[in-house]
């Protein structure tokens, strides 16, 4: 017997915001109804296929005027690696100064990006 | 007290204000300089660590932090002075400025031009008029925020999140990536406030319930917040007896709302429009003080940053036209008022004779309708409260407006009348 499964998704290419329904069968799209235009189709099979999102949290760092530094990813990451990325870079603590682009972590769980900084922070002496 | 002259006082050094100081050194305005409040330049975005920001500007896909900084170190770059920690505490209709900081003392700024760029604050428990204990746990979206991805302080481990607005749907991301529990977010009017794609990315990606038609009734607890009670609300946003529920929580966030900040604006004077909360302004983003500009979320709260920075430098440009004496007042005056289904229209006043791009907000989500404007009609497919209503008036669409002293602006069924 075949699985069918009925997906509902909203398109967020553009603000119309298309609800599409989608019809999988055996792990294949068989029919896509409700989107307004071909951008729709191509977002609706890449969330389905290999959804991606960009990345990204922070850091600790010592030696800055505030205790956090704003990282994310140099590109795209799977969307189901999302919580496992936080949990990697969670013990992390860097040192300042830190400038914007600076890599913080190479290649975390080898998903072939890197994390960096995304802003500068100098070192401010101790009070 | 000290006393200076300057050329162009710009209050506030977020997207807006740096925008405006740097457009305004660039047509050769020697002395501008940006009053802060905080200790540091960017306004809210350095706070704003997710992507998507530039998109339009830069074409892009930067973070908050990395958007500024471009606007920080251009800034920079010009010599652009400014005074940090600086609370600006009234400015007067012939543009005098008081401020106050802990190095200076008293400031009193004589300026030939001032931008308002102070930008908007959220709307707090005490605008909802929420019923039940006053227990810690109760922050605005942005402040857990700024706790967050400033402070490194965390607000909370099981949160519930009223209101659907974009700052709220970013938070229920960042609380879940931080290991926190978001129970639900609850947003009294049928559809969701926020954009599109951060439904999609902030709750859809982590399976966090999003609950329309519902409100938060009550809140318990004594030193902390232990659970909120949340009802299904009628057409009329009433709660509906026995649909409530309680769910346990220690933390309550609200993104139920901005207001435009303009207690300044007040002090001198200067005519505000109800319905954007904001200064009316012209074509110029000028006031109705001659010589005080507006721009940015203190005129009328914009979706994205990368349109702040277009008004922004629309008027650090007018105000240094101005204090070249380049800056003719406009020599005829349209007002534009909202009609049928606009909840405001900005700017406010156009000559009908250079072109503009006007930004609607609309009061209910719409799809096949025409934007009239007098004579004028302009198609559009879908128009929603959250994402703001574009229309450029082209030279070409001026040609033909009829140009009375007063025109509606509406949104109408493409059938109809």
């Amino acid at each position: 017997m075949k699985k069918k499964e009925v997906r509902v998704m909203t398109c967020i290419i553009c603000p119309v915001g298309c609800r599409t329904r989608v019809t999988i069968e055996d792990g294949k799209i068989t029919e896509i109804e409700g989107l307004e235009c071909p951008r729709g189709e191509e977002y609706v099979r890449r969330e389905l296929e290999a959804p991606v999102r960009d990345f990204f949290t922070t850091v600790r760092i010592k030696g800055a005027a505030i205790p956090v530094l704003p990282v994310r990813s140099t590109q795209p990451i799977p969307k189901d690696k999302i919580l496992d990325c936080v949990l990697e870079l969670a013990n992390v603590v860097v040192d300042a100064p830190v400038e914007a682009g600076e890599i913080i972590v190479r290649n975390p769980l080898g998903l072939e990006v890197d994390i960096i900084a995304t802003r500068d922070l100098d070192r401010v002496k101790e009070r | 007290m000290v006393k200076r002259e300057i050329d162009i006082a710009v209050i506030g050094g977020g997207a807006a204000g740096l925008a405006a100081a740097i457009k305004a050194k660039e047509k050769g305005i020697e002395n501008v300089v940006i009053l802060e409040r905080n200790e540091e330049l960017g306004g809210i975005l350095p706070q704003c660590i997710h992507t998507g920001f530039g998109l339009r500007y830069f074409k892009e896909n930067l973070t908050g932090p990395g958007y500024i900084s471009r606007f920080i170190k251009k800034a920079e770059d010009l010599q652009i002075e400014s005074k940090l920690d600086t609370m600006v505490l009234e400015i007067t209709s012939d543009k005098k400025i008081i401020a106050v900081n802990s190095v200076d003392g008293m400031l009193e700024l004589r300026a030939k031009a001032i931008v308002l760029a102070m930008g908007c604050r959220e709307r707090t428990r005490g605008a909802l008029g929420i019923a039940g204990t006053r227990p810690a746990g109760i922050l605005t979206a942005g402040t857990a925020q700024r706790l967050m991805d400033i402070e490194g302080y965390m607000p909370g481990a099981k949160v519930v999140i009223l209101g659907s607005g974009d700052v709220g749907l970013i938070m229920a991301r960042r609380f879940v990536m931080e290991g926190a529990k978001v129970e639900a977010v609850v947003e009294i009017l049928p559809y969701a406030s926020g954009l599109s794609r951060n439904v999609v990315q902030c709750l859809e990606d982590f399976n966090i319930p999003l609950l329309l038609e519902h409100t938060v009734t009550s809140v318990h607890g004594i030193d902390r917040v232990e659970a909120v009670t949340v009802a299904k609300v009628d057409a009329d946003w009433k709660p509906i007896q026995k649909t409530e529920r309680t769910i346990e929580c220690d933390t309550l966030i609200l993104s139920v709302g901005l207001i435009p900040e303009n207690e300044l604006s007040q002090t001198a004077g200067i005519v505000l429009d109800p319905a954007t909360g904001g200064p009316v302004v012209n074509e110029h983003m000028e006031t109705s003080v001659q010589g005080v500009f507006g721009c940015g979320n203190v005129v009328h709260v914009y979706d994205l940053v990368d349109q702040v920075t277009q008004a922004g430098e629309l008027a650090g440009e007018s105000a240094a036209r101005y204090v070249l004496n380049e800056l003719p007042p406009l020599r005829k005056k349209i007002a534009l008022k909202a009609g049928d289904n606009v909840k405001s229209v900005a700017p406010q006043i156009i000559s009908g004779q250079e072109p503009v791009i006007l930004h609607l907000r609309v009061k209910k989500p719409m799809r096949n309708v025409k934007v009239k404007m007098g004579n004028l009609s302009i198609p559009k497919r879908v128009v929603r409260p959250p994402e703001m209503v574009v229309i450029n008036l082209t030279e070409k669409a001026l040609e033909k407006l009829e140009k009375r002293d007063e025109l509606e602006v509406s949104v109408e069924e493409e059938n109809g009348p």
